[in-house]
């Protein structure tokens, strides 16, 4: 007996998704990491007041760190979300309908975040 | 004998689907390790992401200036809130560490072992999160 | 003379799915068996039917864990029946047909419908069985054949939280058999069994619960197998793309 076997999807179908939640998950290791030391565990109080958060922007490494942490975390979130809701089985093309959305959720985030850093770092 | 028999019971429908359904993925009965490591990192995942926005929201108030920025920071240390915290970072470690697991061994690494390698970084997030613990309420 | 012994037994309550071929809806029928404490869930539905209630439907066939046909959900866990010890299960024990199958009647679901991808996998149910040397096939028996590893029981399909919502996902059991066509061709065509696994409704749907690994009564490990067609698809992806690493083929 031989089957000619049908694939499930076209080749590759998902690699890349999943690709791109490991990539992204390795480097909010290390930046969310960096992120949660330098925003609240190395303060004495846990969190830093207004004056603080101004004068800690003010260097460029930071702002960078934050802003890479920004968009790999979006990536990330959205990327899981996406593959949360593919589980519910669509159609090809709801499928590219609902990736369309996801990808302008995030560019919106991103967008969002780099203008509040540019507000912050403009005040100090 | 007649030859006739009885007549059989007439089926008025085929098989009917029987699926768990879209909320299957979190039924807890007979739920293994790896199953129990699959439900609560969609959950922690679920939760991350809407604090991911509730922190982007909160942000916001660094635009308008000091006032209502140090207000919240108040508001942010008193004990009820840190308790949030340690769940919040309580979510963290055992999404981050249980990625791990997922990257590893969804890449074929260690694909026999995935319940003891889900044992051991669930252990080390046990000791780091305690030391969170302790230093958040230091 | 010595009395003849006798095993205590104990009243068990099961709780049984039952619903029929044109019924809207299914319902739970309570009875009440007496069973010491080595008979197994099969034992006891096969006295309800032989004792109580002739019209309910299951399947089974060997008793022993081996021809896989028992398989159904008991308090909630996928397991093969005739041998989950009613003694392990409380004095309340419900039953209930596999999830994520069709379902004929009672507990019995659509074979069909699990097999279906297995044949889309590209490898044969029945592969020819290799005879121990000096050994003598039976009369009239030209060609021997074996289901391998995996005894087709349909549990890790029930245990699967994806295929429970995602009716394309071509599910562990069939994503397992791919494996085995990977690591052991037979003159099967390896790629063309990559080839179907490796898509969004093949291995990359999966999200490494290994409620599939864990639920085998036969110890297929149809989790690994996924994991390892993930990694031979990856490996292949790289070879096409750089010219490294090893041919799938």
């Amino acid at each position: 007996m031989s089957v000619q076997p049908t694939p499930t999807d076209e080749p590759g179908g998902g690699a890349g998704a999943f690709l791109g939640q490991v990539i992204s998950g390795a480097a909010l290791l290390v930046l969310l990491t960096l992120h949660m030391i330098a925003q609240h565990f190395v303060l004495p109080e846990g969190l830093r007041d207004y004056a603080s958060v101004i004068e800690w922007v003010a260097n460029p490494i930071v702002v960078v760190l934050e802003l890479s942490f920004l968009a790999f975390v979006t990536w990330h979130a959205l990327l899981g979300l996406r593959a949360i809701v593919f589980d519910y089985g669509f159609s090809p093309s709801t499928e590219r309908w609902i990736t369309r959305t996801f990808v302008v959720i995030g560019v919106v985030t991103v967008v969002y975040g780099t203008w509040l850093m540019y507000a912050i770092v403009s005040a100090a | 004998m007649s030859g006739q028999r009885p007549a059989a019971p007439v089926a008025t429908a085929g098989p009917v689907e029987r699926r768990r359904g879209w909320t299957g993925w979190f039924d807890p009965r007979g739920r293994r390790l790896g199953g129990w490591a699959f439900a609560l990192n969609r959950l922690t995942g679920l939760g991350l992401v809407a604090y991911l926005y509730l922190h982007l929201g909160v942000l916001f108030l660094l635009s308008q200036g000091p006032d209502g920025w140090d207000a919240f920071v108040d508001v942010a240390l008193s004990p009820p809130i840190l308790v949030m915290d340690v769940v919040l970072i309580f979510g963290m470690l055992l999404h981050g560490l249980n990625g791990i697991r997922v990257g590893l061994v969804g890449y074929g690494m260690v694909a026999t072992r995935q319940g003891a390698l889900f044992v051991g970084l669930m252990i080390i997030g046990a000791i780091v999160l305690l030391a969170a613990t302790l230093r958040v309420f230091a | 003379m010595a009395e003849p012994q006798t095993t205590p037994t104990r009243p068990v309550r099961f709780r049984v799915h039952r619903r029929k071929a044109g019924d809207s809806g299914g319902r739970y029928d309570s009875f009440e068996v007496q069973l010491d404490e080595q008979r197994t869930v099969l034992d006891g539905l096969v006295a309800i039917r032989k004792e109580q209630d002739p019209s309910l439907t299951f399947r089974h066939s060997c008793f022993h864990a081996s021809c896989g046909t028992c398989g159904m959900r008991v308090n909630g866990a996928d397991v093969l029946a005739c041998v989950t010890k009613v003694a392990d299960l409380g004095p309340t024990v419900t039953v209930e047909p596999l999830a994520n199958i069709p379902l004929v009647s009672d507990l019995v679901v659509d074979m069909g419908a699990f097999y279906g991808p297995f044949s889309r996998a590209g490898r044969p149910l029945l592969r020819e069985s290799e005879l121990v040397p000096g050994s003598q096939r039976a009369e009239g028996i030209d060609v021997l054949t074996r289901y391998e590893d995996c005894i087709e029981c349909g549990i890790c399909v029930s245990a699967c939280p994806l295929t429970g919502s995602d009716p394309r996902y071509a599910g562990p059991a069939a994503l397992c058999a791919a494996g085995r066509v990977i690591e052991e061709p037979r003159d099967a065509d390896r790629l063309a069994a990559l080839r179907f696994a490796d898509g969004s409704h093949g291995v990359w749907r999966c999200h490494v619960a290994y409620e599939c690994t864990g639920a085998c009564p036969s110890n297929a490990d149809p989790g690994a197998h996924i994991m390892r067609l993930r990694r031979a698809a990856t490996a292949d992806r790289f070879r096409r793309w750089f010219g490294v690493g090893r041919a799938a083929r």
